[in-house]
This record gives structure tokens, C-alpha cells and sequence, in this order.
């Protein structure tokens, strides 16, 4: 599927980082700053993969429900459109447009599962979620991912046991807004970087012969390895619910 | 932002989201009505297909959004076009390029001579369309002369992508329930979960023997029989000729018949022709020659060459009648039926030859559009009837009732989360 990559909408919606970085509107003027913006978004994302894992799907219907996630709010603001709401929404259309499709009650079901405060949402709520997602996506519903590219290039370099190393960076790249800036394959190549790195396996001479732009890659890595800096501890929770109360307050 | 244009048909015309003019009613499809339509903004006529919510508690319906899905990655002069999309009063409405007919239609239209120009022509547009998807990755999993839909320009589009799927994975598992049985390629008919574009290829050898012979090439009544009537044409494969076979889930052998010369089969067919036809037609999908390879092979460039798309001859205007009576039509078949005219006309075909007939629904919408106003206003029935009564060719099966239950079924085995519940 990676060899059409380049006339897909994904890369067609490919942004600059400064385009993902911007706190929407209607959410400054409730006094949310960035970090809590990309706060919201990691604590999400972290809902959406355990809920993914409640549901049993595949990890690339988890990867692309967050994407969705991230796409939304690069367009809608988190006031409009609470992410309480649309976590579980991408989930489950996700999982329709990835063919692995999860019924409407049984996410509803596995959400009031996770033991959290206020999921106060019912089927009703997300099917009408549904269509006011697709429309805030525009009805582009394909997303590639760094997995695929991932094998191929871990079979072609002959480094099969950094699999597993390479494969969690990737998943945590997805707490991250990469998948929304970058091609997939970079992505994984820069989770193939870090890990060659990591484990001490020298990969120069195979990059080099690939003919791809190093420093884009170093990027990835960098912004990679500055998240996991950043966010070394988790969020605390009351961080979290400090930036979603504001969301929910009358400005 | 448009200009309205109620002057034009007061009484009949409806607003849809302020930008659509709505028109008659032109289908039911599988997942909702069809209906035409003016683009007030492009002053484009368009089909609109209303996809119902309400009754689903399953949110927006599957088959629905992977049409949607898919046809927002595909831009091609020979791929339906999805205009546009939005919710409307609860409902998701899909805007698509109005088609006016489709290749059923000029097959069966006995006052139309189709050249081997024409022939060559429309062969070549289905087969740059299909190498398209296949490009994309996309399986059509539906090709079939019905929807193959034909614009006002004569340019041919492939549509009905309800049954299409991403083949990335070469692994993934996929059903074998898939295409109207006379099209299905013989790995499908032996039962194959993983299969590629060729099933595709072998899709539209059909419809290019089709259109050769005026009539579906390969009729079975059963997967069974259907086996049966592409070794009776090509001889049963042998081992050399595709050694997979014996690997797959539901194969048996089959008393050996010996294939009758393709020559034969296709009098009228040029040389060309008949060396595409047969590699189209390789039973060993690896051997099959693909849409892209086919599309580029000497027939194409042989003389004569293809005939322009909008010399293309085609079903008489329906456009017209249907401007001069717009409400006529209706009134004319009696009780105003929702179901498509074209369904109708299949009833009456079955009627002719035997009373049961399952084969009622169709699989996708927007293909009958512009059928309405064809079989109604001005296919005299008379002509209708003594064509069929020659004919008698069994029904053209869509997917049935059958089929699609079970192509829900494999689709849910499909899935790799273990069920939940149950």
C-alpha cells in the first residue's frame, strides 16, 4: 500500500508543524495554552490505544483513530467538539474504515469499562459524533501508517531484533502530531534510527545507500527523543482535568 | 450563493442544502434512494444518493463508507466521481456525477450496432479505469456491465464501490463471495480467501466477451455450474496450466472437457481481440495479463481505432422525454412504484422464464440512475417484451439474498477481534 503514498489524500493533507501547533480559537479565549492543548491530546490518545486493547483491535485501527483524533483538531476546537466525545467516536469509526468493524453498544460498553471519571456518553452521542467527524474530515478516510514500511525496511537493513524496539517507538509516536507532518515511512525510519542507535548497531552505510533526506530524519528523531524528555513522568491527572475544566467554563 | 432557479420547475423543485435542486426520483439502491439533481453552483446535473441513519443503530452504514472511503482517493476520468458529501436532516447524502446510462443498457438495446471501434473503445476505458484501481490498490470485487456507467460525454466510469477493499495486505484473508456470479474468476468460484486485481481482469473478460457476443458469456445457475460452463468454453485446466489449484479450499476435480477453440467461441472477434480475450482469460491468476499490461496490448493500437467516446453509440436520449414529461412517467406504469423501472424490467424478464425470481435487489444506487426515464418514457414495451421472449436468457444475477448473507458473514469472520459477546 506504501507504494501509493504520494497520491494519497494522507500525503495530499501532509501539514507544517507550525499549521498543527496552533491552539484553536474558541479554546484560547478559555485560557488554553499550548501545552495543555498537546496535554488533552496525549491523555487521549493514551485512552484511545486502551480502549483499542478493551475492544481487541488491531493496533492499526488504534493508530488510525488517532490519527483522526489529531486531524480534527488541526480544523475544529476542543470546546466544539469535546474530546471526551470524540476519542471514542474515532475509535469506533476507525475501526469501520480499517474493516474490522467494533458495534456501536460494545464501545459504549467497554468505555463505561475503564474506570474514569466523566464518559457520560451514550450510542446516540456517538453515532451523531460519527457524521460530524467525517465531516470535520472532509470524508478522507485512508490513513497510512509506519508500521508496514517498518518491516520492509527492518527485513532490508537484516536487523529483525529491533522490531520490538522500533515498533514502541512508533506506537509513541502517535502521542505525538508526526503522523499528521510527516510520510509514514520517515516516521519509521526515524524509529529505525533511534533504535539502531540505542542498541549500538551501526545503519550508516545502509542509510546512506537509501537516498533519503538524513536530516529530515535526525528531525524525527530529535522531536522523538525531546517528547520522551518532556514527558518522562506521566501527566498528572489533575493537570488534565485543570485544562479540561476550562474547556467546559463560560469564557 | 447560487442563483435560485425556481423559475425553471416550481413545483417540483426542492432545495437541499441550499445548493441542490432536487429532481425525480431515479432509484433505490442498497442503502437508500437515489435521486437527480441540479448543482446550483456548477449547474451540473448530479445523483444524489441518500444514505438513511435513522435506522441503523449501527451509525453510518459500512458498505456506504467504504465507498465513500475509497472513491476520495480515486480522481479518474474513468472512476464515478464523489462530488461531494454532507449530512443532511440526519441523513448522509452522497453527491455523485450524474451518468446517463450504463453498458447493460447498450448491450441489451437490440437497435444498437456496436462496432469493433465501439467495442474496442468501451473495452478500453473499463480497462484504464480497472488498471487505475488496481494502481491504487483497490479491488473493485464488482465488475459487471451494470456498473459500468456511461456519461452524457460517452466517457465509460466504473462505480459501485460498496464491495471494493485496499488489498495492501498480501496476506489479509478476504471473502470469496464477491462479484454477480457469471463474472466471478474461477479461484473465486474454488473457494480462495486470498486473491489480487485478477479477479478483476477475469471480471472484465466477461464484459469483453459480452460485448462481443451481445449477450453474458458465461451463464451458470450455480458456482457449481458456473465452473462448468468456463471449462465446457476454455477446457478444464490442467495441472501444468495452473498448479495452484488443487490448493484451494473448495476445489474438485471436474470430469476433463476439452476447450473449444476460442476462434469458435468468438466468430466475428479479430486476431487482436481473441489474444487479449484468451490472456485475459488465463486461468492461473498469476499468469492472467493485468488491466495495465491489457490496456496497453496491441489491440488497442491495431486498426480500427477505438471510436471516440462521445461517437460512441448509446440508448436513445433519455434526457430529453424526461425534460419535455417530467412527471408523466410515473403516472404511465400505474402506482408509483419507489423501486427502479429497471428492476421492474427484470421482474418481467423472469416472469418470462420461470416464476421464482430471487435476484431482487441490487447491490449499489447510483447505477440506475438515468434507467428511469430510459425504460419507462421510451423503450416501447412491445419491443421489450418480443426481444425477451427470443432470449430467454435466465436472469442476471446480482448478488442474492443468499450471497449477501453470507458475504455479512465472511465480512464478520473477516474482522480479527475475537467477538465480544455472544
Amino acid at each position: 500500500m506504501a507504494a501509493n503514498f504520494w497520491t494519497s489524500s494522507h500525503c495530499k493533507q501532509l501539514l507544517e508543524p507550525e499549521e498543527v501547533d496552533v491552539v484553536p480559537s474558541l479554546d484560547k479565549e478559555k485560557g488554553l495554552t499550548l501545552e495543555e492543548f498537546k496535554m488533552i491530546k496525549i491523555h487521549m490518545t493514551n485512552y484511545i490505544s486502551r480502549l483499542g486493547q478493551q475492544c481487541k483491535v488491531r493496533q492499526r485501527v488504534v493508530a488510525t483513530a488517532i490519527t483522526y483524533f489529531r486531524r480534527v483538531y488541526t480544523r475544529k476546537s476542543m470546546t466544539e467538539y469535546d474530546p471526551l466525545l470524540v476519542a471514542p467516536t474515532c475509535l469506533y469509526l476507525a475501526s469501520k474504515a480499517e474493516e474490522s468493524t467494533v458495534q456501536a453498544r460494545h464501545v459504549i460498553f467497554y468505555i463505561k469499562k475503564i474506570p474514569d471519571k466523566k464518559y457520560v456518553y451514550d450510542l446516540k452521542d456517538i453515532l451523531e459524533m460519527e457524521m460530524k467527524l467525517l465531516e470535520a474530515l472532509n470524508y478522507y478516510l485512508v490513513v497510512y501508517h509506519p508500521y508496514r514500511a517498518l518491516s520492509q525496511l527492518l527485513q532490508d537493513v537484516g536487523m529483525a531484533d529491533l522490531t520490538i524496539l522500533s515498533w514502541s517507538l512508533i506506537n509513541d509516536s502517535y502521542k505525538m502530531d508526526l503522523i499528521l507532518i510527516y510520510p509514514p515511512y520517515m516516521i519509521a525510519l526515524a524509529c529505525i534510527y533511534i533504535a539502531s542507535v540505542l542498541k549500538e548497531k551501526d545503519t550508516t552505510a545502509w542509510f546512506e545507500e537509501l537516498h533519503v533526506d538524513m536530516n529530515v530524519v535526525k528531525n524525527i528523531s530529535m522531536e522523538i527523543l525531546d517528547f520522551y524528555d518532556a514527558y518522562k513522568q506521566s501527566i498528572p491527572d489533575e493537570r488534565i482535568n485543570a485544562a479540561l475544566s476550562k474547556l467546559s467554563s463560560k469564557p | 450563493m447560487a442563483e435560485p432557479n425556481p423559475a425553471a420547475d416550481p413545483t417540483q423543485s426542492k432545495r437541499v442544502a441550499d445548493r441542490y435542486l432536487k429532481r425525480e426520483v431515479l432509484g433505490e439502491g442498497t442503502y437508500g434512494v437515489v435521486f437527480k439533481a441540479i448543482d446550483t453552483k456548477t449547474g451540473q446535473t448530479v445523483a444524489i444518493k441518500k444514505i438513511r441513519l435513522a435506522q441503523y443503530k449501527e451509525g453510518v452504514n459500512f458498505t456506504a463508507l467504504r465507498e465513500i472511503k475509497l472513491l476520495k482517493e480515486l480522481k479518474d476520468p474513468n472512476i464515478i466521481e464523489l462530488i461531494d458529501a454532507f449530512p443532511h436532516k440526519g441523513n448522509l447524502l452522497l453527491v455523485f456525477e450524474f451518468m446517463e446510462s450504463d453498458l447493460e443498457a447498450v448491450i441489451r438495446d437490440r437497435n444498437i450496432v456496436l462496432s469493433p471501434a465501439d467495442i474496442k473503445s468501451y473495452m478500453q476505458m473499463t480497462l484504464k479505469g480497472l488498471a487505475y484501481c488496481h494502481k491504487k490498490w483497490v479491488l473493485h470485487r464488482d465488475m459487471k456491465p451494470n456498473n459500468l456507467l456511461i456519461g452524457a460525454d460517452g466517457q465509460l466510469k466504473l462505480a459501485d464501490f460498496g464491495l471494493a477493499r485496499i488489498f495492501g495486505s498480501p496476506d489479509r484473508k478476504f471473502t470469496h463471495q464477491v462479484f454477480a456470479r457469471w463474472y466471478r474468476a474461477p479461484e473465486l468460484l474454488f473457494g480462495a480467501k486470498q486473491y489480487g486485481s485478477a479477479v478483476d481482469v477475469w471480471a472484465a473478460a466477461c464484459i469483453f466477451a459480452e460485448l462481443l457476443l451481445r449477450r453474458p458469456f458465461l451463464q451458470g445457475s450455480s458456482d457449481m455450474d458456473q465452473l462448468g460452463k468456463i471449462f465446457a468454453a476454455f477446457g478444464t485446466p490442467r495441472l501444468p496450466q495452473w498448479p495452484d489449484m488443487v490448493y484451494l479450499p473448495d476445489y474438485v476435480e471436474y470430469e476433463f472437457a476439452p476447450a473449444q477453440p476460442l476462434r469458435s467461441l468468438f466468430p466475428m472477434a479479430s486476431d487482436d481481440a481473441l489474444d487479449l480475450l484468451s490472456k485475459m482469460f488465463a486461468f492461473d491468476p498469476k499468469v492472467r495479463i493485468s488491466a495495465q499490461q491489457a490496456s496497453e496490448h496491441r489491440y488497442f493500437s491495431s486498426v480500427p481505432a477505438p471510436t471516440k467516446p462521445a461517437l460512441l453509440p448509446r440508448p436513445p436520449l433519455k434526457g430529453e422525454s424526461l425534460k419535455s414529461r417530467p412527471l408523466d412517467f410515473n403516472s404511465q406504469e400505474g402506482p408509483v412504484v419507489l423501486s427502479p423501472p429497471r428492476k421492474s424490467r427484470r421482474v418481467m424478464l423472469n416472469r418470462e422464464g420461470l416464476e421464482g425470481n430471487h435476484q431482487v435487489m441490487n447491490m449499489g444506487g447510483v447505477r440506475q440512475m438515468g434507467e428511469t426515464t430510459s425504460h419507462s418514457s421510451h423503450v416501447p414495451m412491445s419491443v421489450d417484451l418480443a426481444d425477451l421472449f427470443e432470449r430467454r436468457s435466465p436472469p442476471r444475477p446480482t448478488l442474492n439474498s443468499a450471497d449477501r448473507s453470507h458475504l455479512k458473514r465472511k465480512l464478520e469472520l473477516d474482522l480479527e477481534l475475537t467477538p465480544n459477546e455472544k
